[in-house]
């Protein structure tokens, strides 16, 4: 049985929570809370902690099992398998999606003549290995991968503040506090797409008294080392290029990458940058294929080669419906706000309201 | 068909249990040596062989004893045999009152407890024992009909001497090297490690070979989980001889397919006792200098002995280097390539301008350009690598000056491109542990092809599935990419990319278990 260590699954989760969250964040937050939406991104992604905790304590108190396991205990076989469809079918949707955004992202770019079809092979490739290699190999590499795109955010940031203009900090607060949550309510669904990974990821966990101490802090540490880092991101955005049109550049990171100058010697080096990043979509899709795949062997205990090569076909065949920029990104968010958010907190907040009851009134 | 795809699959795929490679076909000597020890038998056994040497002789003991000494011409030191064996048993030590005792029941004891006063020497009752130890060099005497021989070491031979190995020169730090004498090995590492823990376990290996080798570790600092896998995984090996190390190598690591190295070799004394007190484990083979040192990762191929023996501050430096030129050598053509058929826009307007100047009138696109001088540059070297070393010389230089040169005239290739490829082919040099080297070569035509057909993108795809087999890659349990990933903290900023002070090597590498904390420095 592979294991995963504490401090794999601190980094792992803020790789998975972080996935590409900081290209289209800025926009996604500025078009709601406007020159305030920074002060929405730490408390959004915050939203994921006591969800966290809960599964980590559902985990304590059902040590090697995961969610979709929990569930038939809690729930009985008939609901736990209905749970277990919609867990498949949502996190394989969203997983396709992102697949999806890998072309997007480098046509519209840096190679628009490059055939959208061979950025999707690349990344399933990439994310087959990794599904094959198993969940060790998995967390290695986000221990590599993430230092990595943290570096490459820092560094697309450090190089574009010459362009910063002051002026577009203030007002502060100009319309109250309203906004910052509407901004919050649109961050919490990356912060559920975590959870629906965790709760899946939780066979692989250790369960000591002290590493499940370990746990609930690397949980701590994931959403507020990733929090802070996309608030900077917002905020760099929202001082360079202000507020309106941080709205209207869905991917304004990438823009600012372009834009970048070193000396006279290097220009647009977004394409370096995005090697990087792309890491994190091979990271958070194979998140997703892994979910799927968790979620079949517990629900129909389908697994092996054959199931991955399936769940690979349709993360294509997906990728290719959704093809390009406005759709795709409507579409991310459509599954975002409306599937993953309720889905995931009805479903964690159920299951630990359940087991806490039942602990209480002494039933096993 | 269906015997094709047996072959096939007995080529490609790697046996899970016992590894039997060209087993050795049964002889009647096999059934001779099960019979009962006599020197007759050995005699008819070995008599077809010019080298093996017949001596008869007796003993004037109780009773008068024949006797018969068996040695292989050539691999018994003759001086030693005559001065302290046959003048002692057949002159000086006549009248002795102990061997006056000596009848065919008792000679064998008074011989070994009073008569000869060697160190090596031993009684044997099997017949496999005794074949075994003349043709290893040994020495052994046979007394009348009796079943039991003694064993005498007197081996002697013309091998190499201890010399500096050609692979592995420093320019800081001792010189000596291993030679291909398994016991001059034993000592030199004894000579470095004089601890009772130091443990050297002797095998066999080879059905006709019967390749002496043995595994040495540190007990308690070695985990006994890897000294029991090492001793597995060798018994397991099944073939008929073992000529070199390499012929082990391939049979005991863990990924067979891999292009990456999984097991570490060192010709050095220094290396090996060094690598055993960070608890690893040593193979050692009769016949060859080089000795295999499990389990291996990936950054220990890219460190160097000379790192501990040079300060702190400029082994950091030469590990940077070393690193950087690592990269450099599997990076360089793929993004020359992707940079000027997809990304012109990161490269600033006059270098640009340079560049395609320097590309005009070139025929080919920028990926079969660098395919064919890639191509071109594994022909020299391999060309040059088995030349003496005057024409090697001379094979570099043409390749180098002239057809790099004529190439560039005659518009070809591009001057750009041939910096390129001259930077990797030194870049590549920088990577001190050869495997390493050859697997760096492989792994760079793939990338160049993704370079050329998707850019940067390509390169991207291409890193991260090396990066994806690699993390997925262990050396006798321990993870090849350790302590990157798994991550750990103290060992990397201790002992990986940068090498801390000596006062500061506080612990051992926390790369496997290792029972015993390091009290203070590194060995």
């Amino acid at each position: 049985m592979e294991r995963i260590s504490s401090h794999q699954f601190m980094v792992l989760g803020a790789a998975v929570l972080m996935g590409t969250t900081f290209l289209p964040i800025a926009s996604m937050v500025t078009g709601v809370a406007s020159r305030d939406g920074w002060m929405s991104v730490l408390p959004g992604f915050a939203v994921g902690i006591p969800y966290s905790l809960m599964v980590i304590s559902l985990l304590e108190q059902y040590p090697q099992k995961n969610l979709l396991q929990i569930s038939e205990i809690l729930l009985g076989k008939w609901i736990c398998k209905i749970i277990g469809i919609v867990y498949i079918l949502i996190t394989g949707y969203f997983g396709g999606l992102l697949l999806g955004q890998v072309g997007d992202i480098y046509q519209s770019s840096i190679m628009p003549l490059t055939p959208i079809g061979m950025f999707y092979l690349g990344g399933i490739l990439l994310v087959f290995c990794l599904i094959r290699s198993g969940i060790e190999v998995f967390a290695r590499f986000s221990e590599i991968i993430f230092p990595l795109i943290v570096i490459a955010l820092v560094l697309n940031m450090g190089l574009s503040m010459p362009r910063i203009e002051q002026g577009e900090f203030l007002p502060i607060l100009s319309e109250g506090i309203k906004p910052i949550i509407w901004g919050g309510l649109k961050v919490a669904p990356f912060a559920m797409e975590y959870i629906l990974f965790i709760a899946g990821i939780l066979t692989f966990l250790p369960t000591g008294k002290r590493e499940l101490a370990q746990l609930k802090r690397g949980v701590w540490q994931a959403v507020f080392w990733v929090g802070f880092l996309n608030t900077l991101v917002v905020l760099i955005q929202i001082l360079i290029f202000g507020p309106g049109e941080t709205v209207s550049l869905v991917y304004g990171l990438l823009v600012l990458g372009k834009m970048v100058e070193i000396s006279r010697t290097f220009a647009g080096v977004e394409s370096l940058f995005l090697g990087a990043w792309f890491g994190a979509l091979v990271i958070k899709v194979s998140a997703f294929f892994f979910t799927v795949n968790w979620g079949l062997e517990t629900v129909f205990n389908l697994k092996g080669l054959k199931w991955n090569l399936g769940v690979g076909v349709v993360f294509m065949g997906i990728a290719f419906k959704f093809k390009r920029g406005p759709v795709l990104v409507m579409e991310i968010g459509f599954v975002d706000n409306y599937l993953i958010l309720p889905f995931a907190s009805v479903w964690i907040l159920t299951l630990w309201g359940i087991s806490r009851w039942k602990k209480v009134a002494g039933i096993s | 068909m269906r015997s094709w795809l047996k072959m096939i699959k007995e080529l490609t795929i790697r046996p899970k249990g016992e590894r039997k490679v060209r087993k050795s076909p049964s002889y009647s000597i096999d059934e001779d040596l099960k019979k009962p020890l006599s020197g007759q038998t050995v005699k008819e056994i070995l008599s077809k062989s010019s080298d093996i040497v017949f001596r008869e002789f007796f003993l004037q003991g109780k009773e008068r004893i024949p006797c018969l000494l068996i040695v292989v011409d050539g691999l018994v030191d003759k001086n030693l045999l005559d001065e302290f064996v046959l003048k002692p048993l057949m002159v000086e030590l006549v009248g002795h009152p102990e061997l006056a005792k000596a009848t065919l029941s008792n000679v064998i004891d008074i011989t070994i407890q009073s008569l000869l006063p060697g160190v090596e020497i031993k009684k044997i009752s099997e017949m496999k024992d005794a074949v075994s130890s003349i043709l290893s060099g040994d020495s052994v005497i046979f007394f009348g009909d009796s079943s039991e021989a003694i064993v005498i070491g007197a081996r002697g031979w013309a091998h190499r001497g201890v010399n500096e190995p050609i692979a592995e020169s420093i320019v800081k730090g001792p010189h000596e090297g291993f030679a291909e004498t398994l016991r001059i090995n034993t000592s030199l590492l004894r000579r470095k490690i004089k601890h009772p823990s130091l443990r050297i376990i002797s095998l066999k290996l080879g059905d006709m070979s019967n390749t002496d080798l043995v595994v040495t570790y540190i007990e308690k600092i070695a985990s006994p989980d890897i000294v029991s896998e090492v001793l597995k995984r060798l018994a397991k090996i099944k073939m008929d001889s073992v000529i070199d190390v390499g012929y082990i190598e391939e049979m005991i690591e863990d990924n067979p397919y891999s292009p990456f190295p999984q097991i570490a070799y060192t010709e050095r004394p220094d290396v090996l006792a060094g690598k055993l007190l960070e608890g690893k484990v040593g193979i050692i083979v009769d016949g060859t200098p080089i000795v295999l040192v499990v389990p291996a990762i990936l950054t220990q191929f890219l460190n160097v002995n000379e790192d501990y023996y040079q300060r702190a501050m400029t082994a950091i430096l030469s590990r940077f280097v070393r690193y950087v030129g690592a990269f450099v050598a599997v990076v360089a053509p793929s993004v020359y390539i992707a940079v000027t058929t997809f990304h012109q826009e990161i490269i600033p307007t006059d270098l640009l301008m340079s560049i395609s100047a320097g590309r005009q009138g070139v025929p080919f696109p920028a990926l079969l350009e660098a395919i064919t001088m890639t191509v071109v540059l594994e022909i020299l070297q391999e060309a040059g690598l088995r030349l003496p070393k005057p024409i090697g010389q001379t094979i570099g230089i043409v390749g180098a000056l002239i057809i790099g040169d004529a190439a560039v005239n005659a518009g070809l290739v591009s001057p750009l491109m041939v910096i390129i490829i001259g930077l990797t082919a030194v870049a590549s040099y920088a990577i001190p542990y050869y495997d390493l080297s050859l697997a760096v070569r492989l792994i760079r035509f793939p990338l160049m092809i993704l370079a050329g057909i998707l850019g940067f993108f390509g390169v991207a795809v291409g890193l991260y599935a090396i990066m994806i087999h690699l993390l997925g890659l262990r050396s006798f349990g321990v993870p090849y990419t350790s302590p990157i990933a798994p991550l750990r903290i103290r060992a990397l900023l201790q002992d990986t990319f940068v090498r801390a002070p000596w006062w500061a090597l506080k612990s051992r590498p926390q790369l496997m278990d290792v029972e015993e904390p390091r009290p203070n420095g590194k060995g």
